[in-house]
């Protein structure tokens, strides 16, 4: 029983490092641009489906380091090209771009890769499991919450000490001031965007060693992100990142009790927060309404 | 009693001391001007006192009582009004929609989903006196948002005339504008707090204006006090005129 | 009568003019009867969305959620309860109303974009629900085994139910009456404090309005609105679906006001009829209509954010 549940937490943090990887990415954009992009989980189908594409050339390794920034780059473009046109608008309008968006990201990656769903061949060293006692936590799955520890750790660092870290967490405080400063509050945006947009490829790399590639995935890892951001704060990185955690968790936890409960578990979670401490769990009063 | 009575007032953020322990009182009647060079922290004042600031210290007191910790919606129902530094209005509505909407709000209808034939005439006329009150009439049926900066102010100032103060309070009346129109709304404030009695306090940097309309006026410099006496006292006030050396009259 | 009067009037009687004898001239074009009440529906619930977007100024994107309660509401009551049309309508209208009115309560504090973010997952519950909850709803397969029962007058009965013609007229005088309300709503002393929150919600704060009550209203009217077309929008295949939950359904109802005109009447009821006829057309031609449908969007937004409406009503004034 013990390690029944042993099993469900770990598999629960598991689930909610890659949920707080998705949603950090969410959070960045709507943090500083005030953008709800609905695209995201395309660009997590995006980036999923290019690895595959580049695995060949550039096997697993190459594959996982490129196709995020790959997806980066489209990001950016679009970014540069389409959401920024709207930043001085009703926020209703970004909301429908990124809404319109998605259905164009769907579509044409099922024109591109086609509609059957596509296994992704994960290195042999990664797949197997750590142990005989816990066999559930096979290599991949110890390397997704790597990889993810290790590239959220990355961005808290930067965003911390490097002087567009600053610029991107005093923009989210403050975009008028920054802009007064001499900043150019455009670039930062951009940039801002295309690394929210690499956390989503990234993302998508990792889920599709995991399970699989389809082009519906994103829509089904955009809601849990949404939540996490709700849950664990709007307009907190740490607070994002708890409540994907936590959210993770719960499902698992949920998994060993009442299994067809395990989704529903992160909508009550959001409906608590919502009603005991609306601004979240980390948010900041103030922010976002 | 003062219709306004401020004691202490603090507000910092963060390190920052924006208002620095002001205490005033404003009495019925009265017309007070409050100016200073530019981030004396009036408008940080009027946003404590309207509401739309909590102090950090000091306490805010309407006709005697005590509304330090009220939300700004429900100083408005106490009878506070106030404009603001850039012109809020309802630009895509028309003059007579924009004064309709805040008549309609004073008269309790708010949650009405209808009016009876008496009460929509009612309301009728009292739009009607209100515009004729600031030469608006001829303008009722244009978009506000597209109206001269004077009249567009004098609508603002209307609409929160329409609110039947207590208090009104006027941020920069005749800010951005030529002189004209500076002496177009000047004369409309004129008349109103004579015709009306109103208790008005007028943030301005225009001497002119603030000369020709204040019973008192209150000097206020880098957050603090620094004087306060009748039009003459203040123009002859050193350090009034020292802390305003170098800004233009 | 004032010429803009005039054309006030005149534009009203074109407007129900066609609406009223829609099933003839329909079929000139290809069209079908069931095809009307089908954008009747859903133009009601797109107006029922700019009730709160486009005359509030609130950013709700998850309104799909009270259209597929009501439209399950519908065929739950039609079911198991009574076989009767009126019953199934009402009991939609009432659980899509009660539903965001409590909803509603929990909300109201956040607005822009985190209120749409909050509805778009609170949608998603019941999304969820619906699809979790086989027994009950039929899951992903849907509500069935109900039917719109005929309007027995005592004296004579309506058959609504083979005749499309006679259900087309029975929804246009549905769409009619809740119009009919919408209308007087926004023309009254409440309706404009609606619209003095979309303008300035700053000054209309400050003159004393409280804004999150005013809100929670307008919201929960939209609701009971959203409620009924959603339980109409059940009667016109007798059938109900998780997808009448999803926020994709919010996200059209947008759209649709969008289109059509966000800060006009009647805006939303002409981008219904662009995008189901669109819909329609394009799915038949391509297997691609998503990526169709999301250029569509894109362009609109960047490029025609007024809606057909707004810019008639924009080179009218100019």
């Amino acid at each position: 029983m013990l390690q029944l549940i042993f099993f469900n937490i770990t598999n629960g943090l598991i689930i909610g490092a890659f949920y707080a990887l998705m949603a950090i990415g969410l959070s960045l954009i709507l943090n500083l641009s005030g953008v709800i992009n609905f695209a995201h989980g395309g660009f997590l189908v995006i980036g999923g489906y290019l690895a595959y594409t580049l695995t060949p050339s550039l096997g697993f390794w190459g594959a996982l380091i490129v196709a995020p920034f790959l997806t980066a780059l489209i990001g950016f473009v679009v970014e540069r090209l389409l959401i920024r046109r709207l930043y001085g608008r009703d926020p209703l309008y970004s909301l429908l771009l990124t809404f319109g968006l998605a259905f164009i990201i769907e579509d044409g990656t099922r024109q591109i890769w086609g509609a059957q769903g596509l296994p992704v061949s994960v290195p042999a060293a990664l797949s197997s499991p750590l142990s005989y006692e816990f066999f559930f936590i096979t290599g991949y799955r110890m390397f997704m919450v790597a990889t993810v520890a290790i590239v959220v750790g990355l961005l808290f660092v930067l965003l911390r000490y490097t002087r567009i870290g600053v610029r991107i967490r005093a923009g989210t405080l403050d975009l008028d001031t920054v802009a007064a400063l001499g900043v150019n509050v455009r670039a930062l945006r951009s940039l801002n965007f295309a690394v929210g947009i690499f956390l989503a490829g990234l993302a998508g790399v990792l889920a599709g060693g995991q399970l699989g590639l389809e082009p519906t995935m994103g829509d089904s890892l955009l809601m849990p992100s949404f939540i996490a951001i709700i849950v664990g704060g709007v307009g907190s990185l740490t607070g994002t990142l708890l409540g994907g955690l936590l959210i993770g968790v719960a499902s698992g936890l949920t998994a060993v009790i009442f299994p067809s409960a395990s989704e529903a578990v992160i909508y009550v979670m959001m409906a608590v927060v919502l009603l005991v401490r609306p601004r979240g769990l980390l948010g900041e009063e103030g922010m976002m309404t | 009693m003062s219709v306004l009575a401020v004691r202490n007032l603090t507000k910092r953020f963060g390190s920052l001391v924006a208002v620095r322990d002001i205490s005033l009182t404003v009495d019925a009647g009265e017309l007070r001007a409050v100016i200073g060079p530019n981030g004396a922290g009036k408008t940080t004042f009027f946003n404590l006192v309207s509401g739309f600031l909590a102090p950090s210290t000091g306490s805010i007191l309407f006709d005697g009582r005590d509304i330090t910790g009220m939300p700004a919606h429900q100083r408005v129902g106490l009878g506070m009004a106030r404009t603001f530094q850039i012109t809020e209005i309802f630009p895509e509505l028309t003059v007579f929609e924009n004064i309709r909407i805040v008549t309609e709000v004073a008269a309790g209808y708010r949650l009405r989903p209808w009016l009876n034939r008496a009460e929509a005439a009612d309301i009728r006329r009292r739009i009607e006196e209100t515009l004729a009150l600031a030469a608006l009439s001829d303008k009722a049926d244009r978009l506000v948002g597209e109206l001269a900066h004077g009249d567009q102010r004098a609508t603002e100032i209307m609409m929160a005339l329409a609110l039947k103060p207590r208090l009104l309070l006027l941020d920069e009346p005749t800010a951005g504008m030529g002189d004209q129109e500076t002496y177009e709304v000047t004369q409309l404030i004129g008349r109103l707090h004579k015709d009306n009695k109103l208790t008005i306090v007028l943030i301005e940097h225009d001497m002119r204006v603030v000369f020709h309309l204040a019973d008192r006026i209150t000097v206020l410099d880098q957050g603090g006090f620094l004087a306060e006496g009748t039009p003459p006292e203040i123009a002859a006030n050193e350090a009034v005129q020292t802390a305003y050396l170098g800004q233009a009259a | 009568m004032t010429s803009a009067q005039q054309k006030h009037l005149a534009v009203l009687l074109a407007i129900w003019g066609a609406l009223i004898f829609a099933p003839y001239w329909m079929p000139l074009f290809g069209g079908y009867t069931a095809l009307g009440s089908r954008v009747l529906v859903l133009g009601l619930g797109a107006m029922s969305v700019n009730f709160l977007l486009g005359f509030t100024g609130v950013l709700s994107f998850g309104h799909a959620a009270w259209f597929g309660l009501g439209a399950y509401s519908c065929g739950l009551a039609l079911k198991f309860v009574a076989p009767s049309t009126p019953l199934g309508l009402l009991a939609g209208t009432l659980v899509g109303g009660i539903a965001g009115a409590i909803l509603g309560a929990l909300l109201v504090r956040r607005r822009g974009i985190y209120f749409a973010m909050v509805t778009i997952a609170f949608g998603q519950v019941f999304y969820y629900i619906a699809f979790q909850w086989n027994s009950l709803t039929g899951g992903d397969d849907g509500l069935r085994g109900f039917a719109r029962q005929p309007l027995d007058f005592k004296l004579f009965r309506i058959d609504l139910l083979h005749n499309d013609v006679y259900f087309y007229y029975f929804v246009l005088i549905c769409f009619a009456a809740v119009v009919a309300i919408m209308a007087f709503i926004l023309r009254s002393p409440f309706g404009r404090t609606m619209i003095a929150i979309r303008e300035n919600e700053r000054r209309a704060r400050f003159l004393g309005i409280p804004i999150e009550l005013h809100i929670w209203i307008a919201f929960t009217l939209s609701c009971f609105f959203m409620g009924f077309a959603g339980a109409l929008y059940a009667l016109i295949n007798n059938f109900a679906d998780p997808r009448m939950l999803h926020y994709t359904l919010s996200g059209d109802f947008v759209i649709m006001a969008v289109m059509g005109g966000m800060r006009t009447f009647w805006g939303p009821l002409l981008g219904a009829v662009i995008f189901v006829v669109l819909q329609d057309y394009i799915s038949s031609v391509t297997v691609n209509w998503m990526s169709f449908i999301g250029i569509l969007i894109v362009l609109i937004v960047l490029f025609f954010p007024r809606g057909v409406l707004g810019l008639l009503r924009q080179r009218r004034t100019a």
